[in-house]
């Protein structure tokens, strides 16, 4: 029963995160049996008002407080017990407190992901659980990825393959760690001669390929109703040049960063259909060639049964 | 569950592929040596730019033909050729046998890397790169748009007048290449039966070294060792021996020490002012006209960018008042008010295509700027045309004269209208691009571009209109950008169309067009 309740449960939960490149991947460690969809829409917001330029910390007076608001909606659908998909399309708007750049806003990238179920196994007072997934992201509009740090996305298809783990206890508490790899292609910038270490004679933009990790703890309370998490992301790019000095970011660049993040989930019936609400707050602890971010997501979801 | 390992496997497999089809992205400009379209043998007659006579520069009358002396070059030609590495086979496909474009594109890539503007200092105050202390933050040299034109025309006048000379004494002393006097001896490049001695190579590996050295003091290894494998090349490539190689070393030093002496005293150092003198020169304008230009950055810069380049030495234009245009519109006057209603239009509805095309002349910080824009498109044309390298440097030569004399005359507008940005004069205004620390009027990219245009027309007739509507592209890209009027651009197209002018009039001089 509480293992049903759990399944039933979570799916919802796949929506909490969120990255600052781009679109969310689903990286938490629940499956919806076949037939349940959940949707959501989330909101995040993240806010910077210092960078790292390079690794040396960055204050510009002409960018002041930038801001990075997105509002995304999600479908997770279970195809099978073992299998789900997840699509997202989020829409991004970027705004500078100061300074004279334009701000930007539009459909970002589409997001697909599956997710397989390949591990259950129950181990002392708990459950060992494995996912592996894959994802492919593509930008969805024409939104221009040299126009940093305003662009809505690097402007790259990404395709990752990711390992989770989780283990539960029966009581509620769980311990999750995931490990992907991103594989970034190309951007196109509308210039055909750039420098990233030395003089590139393309408009074509190699946007650096990444790993990711995460740490999570975190613990079902109230009869499965509520989740909270608590967790550590890290971010690697495995090339990439530096933003020069005092000069723009571009796609090509080595993003690194570090975040904590806490998360909350809540639903309002006991099982998981029905209405949920999400909250989840982030913060940079480190970081490459990125802002140094804050922010919060809000969401609502909804699942049902739909075949 | 075995499913689902098959959805693993095949996930990895994409994976694989995606990774595997990652392309190597072009660094330079792909070409390789090729066969002259002529090989202008009367070029040691053409006009010199900075040296008076074409045998200024001594050469040691080369050893003949059949000589022992040759006779143990060529062996040493030949060895050098058989035992190359794989390295040095590399080597002489990269320079090919017009260098010069290699060491063009190699100024363009250090002009983009030194044109970084300096950051603020903690109170507010911004540091000015130091020359006696090129390594101290901020390095020296800030290579912004006028640095990069003065440097080229610097290095295009030292590689033509070299060349020219270089052309003197092939056709005078008529020392066939390796490849023609011994038969083992293979040529990496076209059989074109150019005379060998000097190594018109060798000049221009020196006197672009030298001349860019001054330039990009920082540089001076990195030069160091792309001279030493341009060198080598030309040995192992079979088109120069070593007292050719030598003599050419001779030219190439001596014309870069003409150039740099002229350098040393054209007023470059004095172009970036001090606040005092900026006050002054902001002043007048406000008297004269009633408006002037500020910075609009936080922290504020309180003084534009080289003021008094203005004043650094034309090439050909006679003096920068030949070439000022009349006043722009006065703010608020209806003139401006249309023009201020257009930029808004833009900025409102800006069309995909406008803004690839004010992103695509962009040109700005770390980037080779327009003067460099126009080199590499001059690149292009020449090994098109498959021009020699005494008329690729011709086309450089009065190319970057034109280019650096539009952008005095242009800086002279800047500073004497002093004419508020688009930001500056329409409250709220947002652009997408950066406006650069300057004034306004007239537009650099619309002068640099107007003149750049012109020359090439005049060099490569077939495809005038190509390049005038490339001008025209250019400036329209700085009103779409939202950090011009068309005022600007209008005026400064014709300004650096008159700069042009005059250039090519001492080009036609030549007779050879």
């Amino acid at each position: 029963m509480k293992n049903h309740i759990r399944f039933l449960g979570l799916l919802c939960a796949s929506l909490g995160i969120i990255t600052i490149a781009h679109a969310q991947t689903p990286l938490d460690g629940l499956m919806m049996p076949k037939g349940e969809i959940c949707i959501a829409l989330q909101y995040d917001q993240v806010t910077w008002d210092r960078y790292w330029e390079g690794s040396t910390i960055r204050v510009n007076q002409n960018i002041g407080n930038f801001t990075k608001q997105m509002g995304m909606p999600m479908v997770v659908g279970g195809i099978t017990d073992k299998v789900n998909v997840i699509l997202s399309l989020p829409y991004v708007k970027t705004a500078a407190s100061a300074g004279q750049l334009t701000s930007v806003q539009g459909i970002q990238d589409l997001g697909i992901s599956v997710k397989a179920l390949f591990l259950e196994k129950p181990i002392g007072k708990g459950k060992l659980t494995g996912f592996s997934n894959l994802s492919f992201s593509t930008p969805a509009s024409n939104y221009l990825s040299d126009y940093m740090p305003f662009s809505l996305g690097f402007g790259a298809n990404e395709l990752g393959i990711r390992a989770i783990g989780k283990y539960e206890l029966d009581k509620g508490p769980y311990f999750r760690a995931s490990y992907a790899y991103l594989q970034r292609g190309a951007t196109e910038a509308e210039r055909d001669f750039y420098y990233a270490d030395q003089a590139y004679y393309t408009s074509k933009m190699d946007v650096p390929n990444a790993f990711q990790g995460q740490l999570t703890l975190g613990s079902w309370l109230f009869n499965y109703r509520l989740r909270v998490e608590a967790s550590l992301t890290t971010i690697r790019s495995t090339s990439g040049d530096d933003i020069r000095v005092y000069s723009m970011p571009q796609p090509t660049n080595k993003v690194n960063f570090g975040r904590v993040e806490g998360f909350a989930q809540y639903y309002f019936k006991s099982g998981g259909k029905g209405f949920g609400l999400i909250a989840s707050y982030q913060q940079a602890i480190s970081g490459r060639n990125m802002g140094q971010f804050s922010g919060y997501g809000l969401g609502i979801t909804y699942q049902f049964k739909a075949f | 569950m075995k499913k689902y390992n098959y959805i693993n496997i095949g996930l990895l497999l994409i994976t694989f592929l995606v990774s595997s089809c990652v392309e190597d992205l072009p660094t330079k400009y792909d070409f390789t040596g090729y066969q002259y379209s002529n090989l202008d043998a009367n070029a040691g007659q053409w006009k010199l730019i900075l040296h008076t006579s074409n045998e200024q520069i001594p050469l040691p009358i080369p050893v003949a033909a059949g000589s022992p002396g040759l006779l143990k070059e060529l062996a040493d030609a030949k060895e050098k050729q058989g035992k190359a590495t794989s390295a040095q086979r590399e080597a002489v496909t990269y320079w090919t046998n017009n260098p010069l474009l290699r060491w063009n594109e190699i100024a363009l890539e250090l002009a983009t890397k030194y044109n970084l503007i300096p950051a603020p200092n903690p109170d507010g105050s911004y540091p000015v790169p130091d020359p006696a202390n090129p390594s101290k933050y901020p390095q020296f040299p800030y290579s912004h748009p006028p640095y990069t034109s003065r440097m080229l025309a610097y290095l295009s006048v030292a590689q033509y007048d070299g060349l020219i000379m270089a052309w003197q004494y092939k056709y005078k002393f008529k020392r066939q290449a390796p490849y023609q006097l011994d038969p083992q001896i293979k040529s990496s490049y076209e059989n074109n039966g150019l005379f060998s001695y000097p190594s018109d190579g060798a000049v221009v590996a020196i006197a672009s070294r030298d001349v860019l050295t001054a330039m990009f003091p920082l540089e001076k290894e990195f030069l160091a060792q792309k001279v030493q494998e341009h060198l080598e090349s030309l040995v192992v490539a079979g088109i120069n021996v070593s007292s050719d190689v030598e003599a050419g070393k001779l030219i190439g030093t001596e014309v870069a020490k003409t150039a740099l002496s002229r350098a040393s005293t054209d007023g470059m150092k004095n172009a970036q002012t001090t606040r005092a003198k900026s006050d002054s020169i902001k002043n007048a304008a406000k008297e004269r006209f009633g408006w002037v230009w500020e910075n609009q950055e936080t922290p504020q810069r309180m003084v534009g960018l080289v003021p008094l380049f203005s004043k650094v030495r034309l090439w050909n234009v006679p003096n920068v008042e030949a070439i000022r245009p009349g006043p722009p519109p006065a703010p608020n006057s209806p003139e401006f008010q249309k023009a201020a209603a257009e930029l808004k239009q833009y900025a409102n509805n800006l069309t995909t295509d406008q803004r690839r095309i004010a992103n695509f002349w962009n040109d700005g910080l770390n980037t080779y700027t327009p003067p460099g824009h126009w080199n590499r498109f001059a690149k292009e044309e020449v090994v098109a045309s498959k021009l020699s390298p005494v008329r690729t440097a011709r086309v450089f030569a009065y190319l970057n004269m034109a280019i650096v004399d539009a952008g005095i005359g242009c800086w002279d507008a800047k500073y004497y209208y002093h004419y508020p940005r688009p930001i500056q004069s329409i409250p709220g205004f947002k652009t997408i691009l950066g406006t650069p620390n300057f004034p306004a009027y007239t537009s650099g990219h619309a002068t640099f571009s107007g003149a750049a245009a012109e020359v090439m027309a005049h060099f490569f007739p077939v495809n005038a209109s190509q390049f005038r509507t490339w001008a025209e592209e250019a400036s329209m890209s700085r009103i779409y950008g939202g950090i011009h009027y068309s005022f600007d651009a209008t005026a400064g197209l014709t300004q650096g169309r008159q700069a042009a002018a005059y250039s090519i009039s001492r080009a036609k001089l030549d007779g050879v067009d």
